[in-house]
C-alpha cells in the first residue's frame, strides 16, 4: 500500500513484486483482498503482444491508508510517551521527590 | 534513537513520500479568481484615475506592491484553511511541499525588484514583465503537483511577460494594463483550472 500510496498513477504488477520482495501467487492474493475492499484498482491491459497488470490505489485506498497511518503513529507516540513517563518514574531523583 | 522513534521517524518518512506524489488541492479557486478580479480591477482604476502613476516607477510600485499582498495575503489564508480541511493528516506536509514549490520564485521577484529599483531605475518597465516570467517559472515548478491543465496557465504567463517587454519596451513607462491583464487573465485560469479539476473530484484525502 505504500508502494502505490506514493505512486497514484499506478504500478505493474511486476514493480510491486520488486518493491515488496513477493512472490507472484503471494503479491496475487494480497492484491485481489485489496481489490475486493475497493482499496487497489487492478487492469490488465495488452500492449506490444505482452500482457501487462497495473494496480492503482483508489481514492478510498488513499483516505484508509492516510488514516491507517494517523493511528499508527499515535500509537507509537503514546508509547513513547508512556515509556518516557516509566523511564523517569524509575529515576532515583524523581523517586526521592515522590 | 529507540525503536518507537525510528518508526515513528519511518511513519514520517513515508507521510512525506506520499504527500510528494498528492495532488494539492490546497488553492481555493474563490480567492485565486478574487486575485484575478483585483488585479484587473486595479489596472481599471489606475489607466481611469491615476494614469500618471503609469510615468512614475514608485507610484505604480506602491499599487501592485500592495495589490500582491493583499492577494497572497487571501490566498495564503484560504490555502492554509483549505488544505487543513482536505488534506486533514497531510496538511503540514502538503503545505511544506507547496511552499517549497512556489515561494523560490516569489523571493526571485522580490529580490529582483529591489535590484532593478535601486541600480537601473530607468528599466523599472521591465518589472511587469519579468514578475509574468518570474511566476510562470513558480507556475511550472508546481505543476507537478498541481492539475496538468495547469501547464497552460504557466505558458499564458510566460507568454505574457514576454508580450509585455515587447509593448513596455515601445513606451519606456510601467503601464497598468500590461500587469492587469496578464494577472487578471492568468489568475482567472488558475481558478478555472482550479474549479474544473479540484473542485469537483474534492472527497478529502
Amino acid at each position: 500500500m505504500t508502494s502505490l500510496a506514493a505512486h497514484p498513477r499506478g504500478l505493474t504488477f511486476n514493480e510491486l513484486k520488486t518493491f515488496c520482495a513477493l512472490t507472484d501467487g503471494n503479491l496475487n492474493r494480497h492484491l485481489q483482498v485489496l481489490a475486493d475492499a475497493k482499496l487497489v484498482v487492478i487492469t490488465k491491459l495488452t500492449s506490444r503482444s505482452r500482457r501487462e497488470t497495473r494496480c492503482r490505489i483508489t481514492t478510498l485506498g488513499s483516505k484508509r491508508y492516510i488514516d491507517y497511518l494517523a493511528v499508527l503513529e499515535q500509537i507509537l507516540q503514546d508509547a513513547a510517551e508512556r515509556r518516557k513517563v516509566v523511564a523517569l518514574g524509575k529515576d532515583p531523583r524523581v523517586n526521592s521527590q515522590g | 534513537m529507540d525503536d518507537l522513534q525510528q518508526a515513528l521517524s519511518q511513519i514520517r518518512l513515508i507521510k512525506h513520500q506520499v504527500a510528494r506524489s498528492t495532488q494539492f488541492r490546497g488553492y481555493g479557486p474563490r480567492s485565486v479568481a478574487f486575485s484575478g478580479l483585483l488585479a484587473l480591477g486595479v489596472a481599471f482604476a489606475e489607466d481611469a484615475w491615476y494614469p500618471d502613476a503609469q510615468h512614475q516607477l514608485f507610484a505604480s510600485l506602491i499599487i501592485w506592491t500592495s495589490t500582491a499582498v493583499v492577494s497572497l495575503a487571501l490566498s495564503a489564508i484560504d490555502t492554509i484553511r483549505r488544505s487543513r480541511r482536505v488534506h486533514v493528516e497531510f496538511a503540514s506536509e502538503m503545505l511544506h511541499i507547496a511552499v517549497e514549490q512556489f515561494v523560490p520564485a516569489l523571493v526571485v521577484g522580490v529580490l529582483l525588484t529591489a535590484v532593478l529599483v535601486r541600480i537601473l531605475p530607468n528599466e523599472g518597465w521591465l518589472l511587469p514583465g519579468l514578475w509574468e516570467i518570474i511566476f510562470s517559472l513558480g507556475i511550472f515548478a508546481s505543476c507537478r503537483f498541481l492539475p496538468r491543465p495547469m501547464f497552460a496557465v504557466g505558458v499564458w504567463y510566460l507568454a505574457a511577460g514576454l508580450c509585455s517587454i515587447i509593448v513596455c519596451g515601445g513606451q519606456k513607462s510601467f503601464l497598468a494594463w500590461t500587469m492587469g491583464l496578464p494577472f487578471g487573465v492568468g489568475q482567472l485560469l488558475v481558478a478555472t483550472v482550479l474549479q474544473v479539476c479540484v473542485e469537483k473530484h474534492t472527497d478529502g484525502i
